[in-house]
């Protein structure tokens, strides 16, 4: 039986992060993991540190954009977190803040670039329109096909594989009890407050009691929030990311497309890495809906699809050998904003997932571990999962 | 538009010509891939065709082989594909999908059914100096031999566990090259041991047996000194191997070494499919499962010879026969009576050969006598990772989270060469059932153009 303050369910980045802060804080935090620490979308994704909207969010009208110009408040308190990350940890993470540029290859893209950029700078986000052979000056690799690129100096890339074992060794270190390959079975609300969790680590049971939870499971939140008879609206999205051989500096900036899907950038190793939102084939179940705990399938079009367009922006990356392509599974709720915050539905009972979740993770942690310490912060009220409290009207 | 075949063949040694010859006078399409120019797998490693090699590997062990190579290279409706390498296989609604490569760029392929008889390869074995030049596997050496009667080296010392390395050191002789030493880690009397509890499987494998003895004659005339209870311990070299230090601290000089310490499987397509793999055995490595009829785990895929696990080339051409006909059977070609009467001869052979192949698996055991790796010694050789940085890591995890901490596996050969070593280290610590690396698409490096719409 432990006995803790805060059960964290999920070893991913938010989970060690939030655990780190409260432990800090003064909390006593038990850390429950399925897997190996940092097993899903925390270290599979693909590093960006991305500042500017979204190309999925421009997309799709203007209420959407409109609404998602809201998390631009997010955006700037996640660019001052992660410039003090390295020191705060004391690890090398990689950090790479030398600017990322989206860039467009049509005069409508340009149009779309205008208008993102006016709607990032009335936000407090400095982003600044080049034209392509501005552009060319700062990324001489870019090819002649970039008419014009919007820059934000504060973008670059970080190492995922390097961030959350960092924090949840600073975790560990503040007293945080983190136990990995620890199944969870059932949540039961207590009376008058608090939670009863059973949990099975290899064939041994165990009863985790804790004041609050917070669930940070990636695409397996909504396995977990059912457990405390809870809906979560987020829907799981298998990503496929590339990797190219080592090669010498080509790439210092993060790369990224107003107009197509990709996402680029040089990892500190010398591999290029290629993502951008391109789908691969989630594991189905016999019995219909998805298998999260099966591998993804790529799908062949989403890699000739993604390796054209970084051809096209950079043209010397076809050339290198392509060394490994893999999926990583995330999650998009219906707004496409991420769910972060107590659901007030059960009191004690916290989440916090859907995406966006390496670039804003560290700052969803930092204000989550403040909401849960009984402070209100406004910043989150964009994500709340609140705004989904209808779907959980015959729930909790 | 994809080539389509009734059957795609990935490996022209002896286990797919088996399978090919044994589906012959079916009016099928098989495709047989292959990344060497010409069909006979590592076995039959075949000089190129414009070299005029004298005595092409002699020996009454290789007739056999050369006999179906010339019966497969006969056959109608067969398409070589030579020097092409697989990068994909996937499911693709009816049938399957497959990606290759060669000279000239991608080629896609379709087929209904795919047997995937990749063969083995070398275990790599980390040990101080390995990643000097003049360090090979035995086979990389025994490879240079067969094919072009190279010898890769002026003085080399063959070291490891397995039987192999007497015959490919009697290759060397022959071929005109210099051994210093062969030297089996394991004291003689273990290996008696071992082949005095199965005499009878022992006697079963004489073939095996008098090609050793008849190794070990060459040897003896050539003044080749074989010893046992020689364990390497360290290679030494400032730019390249000047000498080899065994653990007694005797010191032999050479330019090359050959490290024969066994082969595991070639199962990366199997596992990047996501069929069913075991552990294959003391040497490492992961073999893919299979029925009586060599079926994987998923519809449609088979799996034949030493992907199956290492038991040699007659086992392997054996299970090629068996695949043939149970593909056949399954696609309605061939009736059950007539499939059990073809393979009865297959089958029973195959039980034998197992059996010594289960035989040579204990005589060979090279668990107590792997070197021990120094800290600095590099294990990953992709990502430079080396042991003392994986020992600091393994006591928790898989080797997937080992992985993604270390990179150790994140390279161009995407952990064929340091997974086995890995999960010793892991095995060690108790996890001693972990599943390896996930095997990730593309099968080998391949450029990005290759890859890209093409716009």
């Amino acid at each position: 039986m432990s006995k803790t303050d805060v059960l964290i369910i999920g070893g991913g980045l938010i989970g060690c992060a939030t655990a780190l802060h409260l432990a800090r804080a003064g909390a006593s935090v038990r850390l429950v993991e399925a897997g190996d620490i940092n097993a899903g979308a925390s270290g599979q994704n693909a590093g960006s540190l991305h500042f500017q909207m979204e190309r999925r969010f421009l997309e799709n009208g203007a209420a959407l954009a409109d609404q998602a110009a809201r998390i631009i408040a997010l955006n700037r308190l996640a660019i001052d977190e992660w410039r003090g990350l390295e020191v705060d940890l004391g690890v090398d993470l990689h950090v790479s803040q030398k600017g990322g540029l989206m860039v467009a290859e049509t005069p409508e893209q340009v149009a779309l670039l205008e208008a993102k950029s006016r709607r990032e700078i009335s936000g407090g986000l400095a982003t600044q329109l080049l034209d392509g052979d501005a552009a060319r000056a700062l990324c001489p690799a870019l090819g002649p096909d970039v008419l014009a690129a919007s820059y934000l100096a504060d973008e670059g890339h970080a190492d995922p594989r390097a961030l959350t074992p960092a924090f949840a060794h600073a975790a560990a270190e503040a007293g945080a009890v983190i136990s990995t390959r620890q199944h969870v079975l059932s949540i039961t609300r207590r009376s008058p407050g608090g939670f009863d969790v059973a949990a099975k680590k290899g064939d041994e049971m165990e009863t985790l009691q804790a004041d609050q939870i917070f669930v940070a499971a990636g695409a397996w939140t909504p396995a977990v929030c059912a457990l405390a008879n809870l809906h979560i609206p987020l829907f799981p999205v298998a990503l496929l990311m590339n990797a190219t051989e080592r090669t010498g500096p080509i790439l210092p900036q993060l790369i990224q497309h107003v107009g197509r899907r990709l996402s680029m950038k040089q990892a500190y190793a010398g591999n290029v890495i290629i993502g951008g939102g391109w789908p691969s084939r989630l594991a189905q179940r016999p019995d219909g809906g998805f298998d999260l705990n099966a591998r993804a399938s790529i799908i062949p079009l989403s890699r000739s699809g993604n390796l054209r367009a970084a051809i096209d922006i950079v043209p010397q990356i076809g050339a290198l050998n392509l060394i490994r392509s893999w999926t990583g599974v995330t999650t998009i709720s219906a707004d496409q904003l991420p769910i972060a915050g107590a659901v007030s539905r059960v009191p004690g009972f916290y989440v916090a997932a859907g995406g966006s979740a390496f670039t804003l993770g560290p700052t969803f942690a930092r204000l989550i571990a403040r909401v849960m310490g009984g402070e209100r912060v406004e910043a989150l009220d964009v994500l709340s999962p609140d705004r989904f409290n209808h779907l959980n009207s015959f729930m909790g | 538009m994809a080539e389509h075949f009734d059957l795609a063949i990935v490996g022209g040694g002896p286990a797919g010509q088996a399978a090919a010859i044994a589906l012959q006078g079916l009016d099928l399409s098989i495709a047989v891939i292959d990344e060497q120019a010409q069909p006979g797998g590592q076995i039959l490693r075949q000089p190129p065709a414009q070299f005029a090699v004298r005595l092409w590997l002699p020996g009454r062990a290789y007739d056999r082989l050369k006999a179906q190579t010339e019966h497969f290279g006969r056959l109608d409706r067969v398409s070589w594909l030579g020097r092409h390498t697989v990068i994909e296989i996937a499911r693709d609604g009816a049938h399957f999908a497959l990606l290759t490569e060669n000279a000239l760029g991608v080629r896609a392929i379709t087929a209904d059914r795919v047997l995937i008889a990749a063969g083995c390869q070398d275990l790599a074995v980390p040990l101080a100096g390995w990643t000097l030049p003049g360090v090979y596997t035995a086979g990389a050496i025994q490879a240079f031999v067969k094919s072009q009667q190279y010898v890769p080296g002026e003085r080399i010392v063959l070291a490891g566990t397995h039987p192999l390395q007497l015959l490919i050191a009697a290759q060397i002789v022959a071929a005109g090259g210099t051994v210093a030493e062969v030297l089996f880690a394991q004291p003689i009397s273990a290996m008696f041991r071992a082949v005095l509890t199965k005499p009878l499987v022992g006697l079963r494998g004489s073939g095996n047996m008098l090609a050793a003895a008849a190794a070990l004659r060459i040897l003896r005339r050539a003044g080749v000194p074989v010893s046992f209870g020689s364990a390497l311990q360290r290679i030494e070299g400032e730019s390249r191997v000047t000498h080899v230090i065994l653990a007694s601290g005797r010191r032999i000089a050479c330019d090359t070494v050959g490290l024969n310490y066994g082969f595991v499987p070639q199962s990366l397509l199997p596992r990047m499919m996501g069929a069913k793999v075991r552990p294959a055995g003391a040497a490492g490595g992961f073999a893919a499962v299979h029925d009586e009829w060599m079926r994987s785990s998923l519809p449609g895929l088979y799996v034949a010879g030493e992907t199956t696990g290492v038991a040699g080339a007659p086992a392997s051409q054996a299970e090629g026969e068996l695949a043939g006909v149970g593909i056949g059977l399954d696609a309605g070609w061939i009736d059950m009576a007539e499939a059990g009467r073809q393979t009865r001869r297959a089958r029973s052979r195959h039980r034998h050969l197992q059996a010594f192949a289960r035989l040579l698996d204990t005589v060979a055991n090279p668990l107590p006598w792997f070197p021990v790796p120094e800290d600095d010694t590099i294990i990953c050789r992709c990502e430079d990772v080396d042991y003392a940085t994986l020992a600091a890591q393994s006591g928790g995890g898989s080797a997937n989270a080992v992985k993604l901490i270390t990179r150790c596996g994140m390279g161009p050969c995407q952990g064929r060469n340091c997974e086995p070593s890995l999960l010793r280290m892991l095995d060690d610590r108790g996890l001693t059932s972990d599943p390896g690396f996930t095997q990730r698409f593309p099968a080998r490096p391949i450029p990005v153009s290759e890859l890209a719409d093409p716009g």
